[in-house]
């Protein structure tokens, strides 16, 4: 997915450059006798509809896709706790003591089946980024001092997922992470 | 009438002066950044967080000040604005700036430019640091606000309410009272950055309540990390209109065109971007899932519909003002030709990832960075680039021939583009932000930090060039006795 919006990214951008090296290479030809227009400002209404369907058509189909809605309907075939602190995560099937944060050794969780991770932080912002074993990102949430952030996914494929710290948190921020294994 | 006043001239020369310089500098801590990423130097983690903090405040606070001391500078045209005032914001803004490289690269705060709540009590440096750090925001916040309040001030003296915010353009296609689009956005600008300010002013006094009542005060995460990206994300958006509305006034004038006229349409889109973007903040916190759903929702919304009315109207304006039109190019509004480009593709970047599903997974990737610094880097920087070669050169006794524009130009495209793509690519391979230093498991982050930092260099070196000739001139005035 992420490369998919690479492309979009790069295909737009190309165009944008296009119509801009076409501009100025028209006003480097042009002559006298072609005086441009007075005014440039005048209402251009169809160059914004456009734009604004587009933006609209966009916004249609990717609300839906928010992560809030994810699996809202479903039961989670299994409940993970997270408790993220400066720099470590703690993990575990049960409800985690604030005062006394202890989790499991080894988390393992179903591959096809809808997980729960019930995120928070003991001190500071963290990211709880889920990576696949291929190290792209599949889901994510914050962690947050105060609050528990819900986030719902089913993992589609076996293997050692790594979670990394995302939300800048101190020194040894880009040490912090954890893995868990899904079967 | 043009009205020149000597004192605000030379105030925007030593602007210029000190953007510059800071500027420089700063890349250059960016650089240190992407070779230690890279591996080529090593940097303790603290110290690069350090560097990092100071890197993105001052960023921020400089092309701020950049786009207000060239708005202040052509509002003189318009409206006699407060010499003091002007002057009261440099001496806040050096004496900040000061604060904030102390606290950070002596006092080793690195608690990042956005300081989030609670990390800065959760101090690992010195303890006078994160005092100093936020006592340094009060100052610049103070000098801005009183430049923000005397320059509408200035406006409303000659324009009432709804002349400077061109309503009567709205119903009537030849008003008696023409607004300017240099005043028109100036004024939406500023009333922007007064509202962020106000946040700012909340936020540091929530924090400086918890500092100083030694915890008996707690804040909460949610409402501070609101407060801070409608302050951080705010300031980011108007100082890009703040260029714009220079580029407004300027493009034409440089380009031998006649003056660009404010429509009923221009009037509306520049009205409406006001609105949409105080709302378009909550793009930060959609990863924060108990925010209500709905603000998250708006923030998607509010980030599309921000996009319309300036960057619509304006590029498309822009377009249709260069294309097979007879135009007098010369470096000033080459760059703005340029920055306008760079900054809606920066703008095309920035959608896609204020897109919720997209977020997901590109929040706090480096994707971020690579579309922020897209159309800071290749736009806004571009856009008062662009009016600090204008004023040296139209200012200065030392006009001379511009030499070596081309070369410029190719060295900032190559170095900009390169040190971009390594940002977007590393985006899209999950490379997280804001690491000193990377996992084994990401394969291509140190090789993609690397070439950041050889192209960023190329992009320095441009700048380097335009540095020389803009500062001559402008070191000049402000010697030149009036």
């Amino acid at each position: 997915m992420q490369y998919a919006l690479l492309l979009l990214f790069l295909v737009l951008a190309a165009v944008i450059a296009l119509v801009f090296i076409i501009v100025y290479l028209s006003s480097a030809k042009s002559d006298d006798e072609l005086k441009g227009m007075a005014n440039p400002l005048q209402k251009r209404f169809w160059f914004l509809l456009i734009l604004f369907v587009c933006l609209g058509i966009f916004a249609f189909i990717t609300i839906p896709r928010s992560p809030y809605y994810l699996f809202a309907k479903e039961q989670p075939a299994k409940v993970v706790h997270v408790a993220a602190g400066q720099f470590f995560f703690t993990m575990s099937y049960k409800a985690i003591n604030p005062d006394k944060p202890e989790g499991e050794m080894t988390i393992e969780l179903p591959v096809n089946q809808l997980v729960e991770f019930r995120v928070t932080s003991l001190d500071v912002n963290h990211g709880f980024a889920i990576y696949s074993p291929s190290k792209q990102i599949v889901a994510q949430t914050q962690a947050m001092p105060g609050y528990v952030n819900v986030l719902r996914w089913k993992f589609k494929e076996p293997g050692t997922y790594t979670v990394h710290c995302l939300e800048y948190c101190g020194m040894a921020h880009q040490v912090m992470q954890t893995t868990f294994t899904v079967k | 009438m043009i009205m020149e006043a000597k004192g605000i001239k030379k105030n925007t020369a030593i602007w210029i002066l000190a953007v510059l310089v800071l500027f420089v500098l700063s890349i250059i801590l960016g650089i240190i950044m992407r070779l230690n990423q890279g591996g080529a130097v090593h940097l303790e983690p603290g110290t690069f967080y350090a560097d990092m903090t100071v890197h993105g405040i001052t960023m921020i606070g400089i092309w701020f000040v950049a786009g207000m001391a060239g708005v202040n500078f052509i509002m003189e045209r318009y409206v006699k604005t407060s010499y003091w005032a002007n002057t009261f914001a440099l001496v806040m803004t050096v004496i900040g700036v000061v604060m904030l490289w102390v606290s950070t690269l002596i006092g080793d705060f690195h608690a990042g430019w956005t300081f989030l709540y609670p990390l800065p009590f959760k101090i690992a440096w010195s303890a006078w640091a994160t005092p100093m750090f936020l006592w340094a925001l009060a100052v610049l916040g103070v000098g801005w606000l009183v430049w923000v309040l005397s320059l509408m001030a200035a406006l409303l003296k000659k324009y009432s309410i709804s002349q400077v915010f061109a309503w009567q353009h709205f119903r009537n296609k030849n008003p008696e009272v023409e607004t300017p689009p240099f005043v028109l956005i100036s004024m939406v600008s500023l009333l922007g950055v007064l509202t962020c300010l106000i946040a700012a002013v909340v936020l540091l006094v929530l924090l400086f309540a918890e500092y100083y009542s030694h915890g008996t005060f707690v804040n909460d995460a949610l409402l501070i990390k609101n407060l801070t990206y409608f302050f951080g994300h705010t300031i980011a958006n108007e100082m890009l209109y703040l260029g714009l509305a220079i580029i407004y006034e300027l493009f034409p004038e440089i380009s031998g065109r006649p003056k660009w006229k404010t429509t009923w349409y221009v009037a509306i889109a520049w009205n409406l971007t006001l609105f949409f973007v105080l709302l378009a903040f909550f793009h930060h916190l959609y990863m924060d899932f108990v925010q209500p759903q709905g603000l998250q929702i708006v923030g998607q919304l509010a980030s599309y519909l921000a996009s319309l009315p300036s960057a619509g109207v304006t590029v498309f304006s822009v377009i249709v003002a260069v294309y097979r039109t007879k135009i007098k190019w010369s470096l000033s509004n080459l760059l703005f030709f340029i920055g306008i480009a760079g900054w809606v593709i920066g703008g095309v970047g920035a959608v896609i990832d204020a897109t919720i599903s997209n977020n997901f997974l590109l929040h706090n990737t480096l994707w971020v960075p690579a579309h922020f610094h897209s159309y800071n880097a290749m736009g806004n920087v571009l856009f008062s680039l662009g009016f600090f070669h204008w004023f040296s050169v139209e200012y200065s006794k030392r006009k001379g021939q511009e030499r070596l524009s081309s070369l410029k130009l190719s060295f900032l495209l190559l170095g900009g583009i390169g040190f971009l793509a390594a940002f977007y690519v590393a985006g899209a391979e999950s490379i997280p932000r804001r690491y000193s230093s990377y996992p084994v498991e990401f394969t291509s982050a140190k090789l993609l930090a690397t070439l950041g930092a050889v192209f960023a260099t190329v992009y320095l070196i441009a700048i380097l060039l335009f540095f020389s000739s803009i500062f001559k001139r402008c070191l000049n005035m402000v010697l030149q006795r009036s």
